[in-house]
């Protein structure tokens, strides 16, 4: 029996292979579309995410400078109430009980470390801000650019 | 099925030129540069694969489990592969992985739905061409499991012996000896049946 046409469909065709591939035909594969689930792209929400802990963080420590910058003004009025004679004076005057009060020089000393550190927060703030604007801008172009090449 | 939320990969739109599975330029099977591809995010290219080994997944399953529940599980199939594609070592072993997750799903399928019962053609009411067909279907599902699944691609599925051996990773003897101990078989219960 030659079986060059079970192989390869070559030869000469054999009768009862044809009848069998005309009837068992009938139960061919048919093409169909393959519905792909869309792949989710979390890179814009880890960046959201990162910016508002980072925002969250910059307004808890810009919180905590605050309560501190408050207090500075109340002792530099009472330094100013009180000045600083001399050294020998002030040692006498001073009970040994009461905490040492800062002279002037770290009073200014803190005032410009605050203003510095207010700054600074200022300038996380806005960072996180416009962190947090480009994530939504890029997600927003994501989106419509996807919807763009959706078949109608 | 929700499709709203899905990428409608569409065979027929997008249908692949049968080159004899190899790239003309490099005469590397076509599916090493289609797995790279849908690797490195292109969606379009599982649509190739889709395109090309729809047929031998189906005929595998054909061989394996009942006709209605086909269609379905190739779909779960491909769907399965697309999601599993970065786990595969060997991009030119597309093949045999997809034929393999196949045979897996058909040995699934029985394990989880032991208790239904195929709905026959005669309560379908289909035509006789159909019904014809379904009844060697029957007998072929019969043979020893190597011979039904070579049979079923070659006979239902159109594709030649060479095609079974690069596409399900075979020997070209394996599916050569396959075809012809499984023909010869086939022909027996056939005449045995006074079929065809």
């Amino acid at each position: 029996m030659n079986d060059d046409y079970l192989w390869d469909k070559s030869g000469e065709p054999d009768p009862q292979i044809q009848q069998l591939e005309e009837i068992l035909g009938t139960l061919r594969y048919q093409p169909k579309p393959l519905p792909l689930p869309r792949q989710r792209n979390y890179r814009p929400w880890l960046a959201i995410a990162a910016t508002l802990v980072i925002a969250l963080l910059a307004t808890g420590l810009w919180l905590r400078i605050q309560n501190k910058d408050a207090s500075i003004p109340s002792v530099a009025i009472a330094q100013q109430k009180a000045p600083i004679i001399g050294p020998a004076l002030s040692v006498s005057s001073a009970s040994p009980d009461t905490p040492r009060k800062p002279t002037p020089r770290t009073v200014k000393y803190d005032r410009k470390e605050a203003i510095a550190a207010k700054q600074q927060l200022m300038f996380a703030l806005r960072l996180a801000s416009e962190k947090l604007n480009a994530a939504h801008r890029r997600t927003q172009d994501k989106r419509s650019s996807y919807e763009n090449t959706l078949p109608n | 099925m929700a499709t709203a939320n899905m990428l409608v990969i569409n065979p027929l739109a997008d249908a692949v030129p049968n080159s004899g599975g190899k790239c003309p330029a490099t005469e590397q099977p076509v599916e090493i540069g289609l797995v790279k591809a849908v690797l490195d995010g292109d969606r379009e290219g599982f649509g190739r694969l889709y395109d090309l080994y729809a047929p031998l997944v189906h005929g595998i399953l054909l061989a394996r489990v009942p006709r209605t529940e086909v269609d379905d599980l190739v779909q779960d199939i491909f769907l399965h592969a697309f999601k599993k594609l970065h786990t595969l070592r060997d991009s030119s072993a597309f093949g045999p992985w997809i034929a393999m997750i196949a045979r897996n799903r058909a040995v699934d399928y029985y394990r989880r739905s032991r208790e239904t019962v195929e709905i026959t053609d005669e309560m379908r009411g289909t035509d006789k061409q159909e019904s014809k067909a379904a009844e060697i279907l029957e007998l072929i599902r019969a043979l020893p499991e190597a011979y039904r699944e070579t049979l079923v691609l070659r006979l239902v599925e159109g594709m030649t012996g060479p095609e079974i051996a690069a596409r399900t990773g075979l020997t070209a003897a394996s599916v050569r000896v396959n075809l012809h101990r499984g023909m010869k078989l086939l022909r027996e219960k056939l005449t045995l049946t006074e079929g065809v």
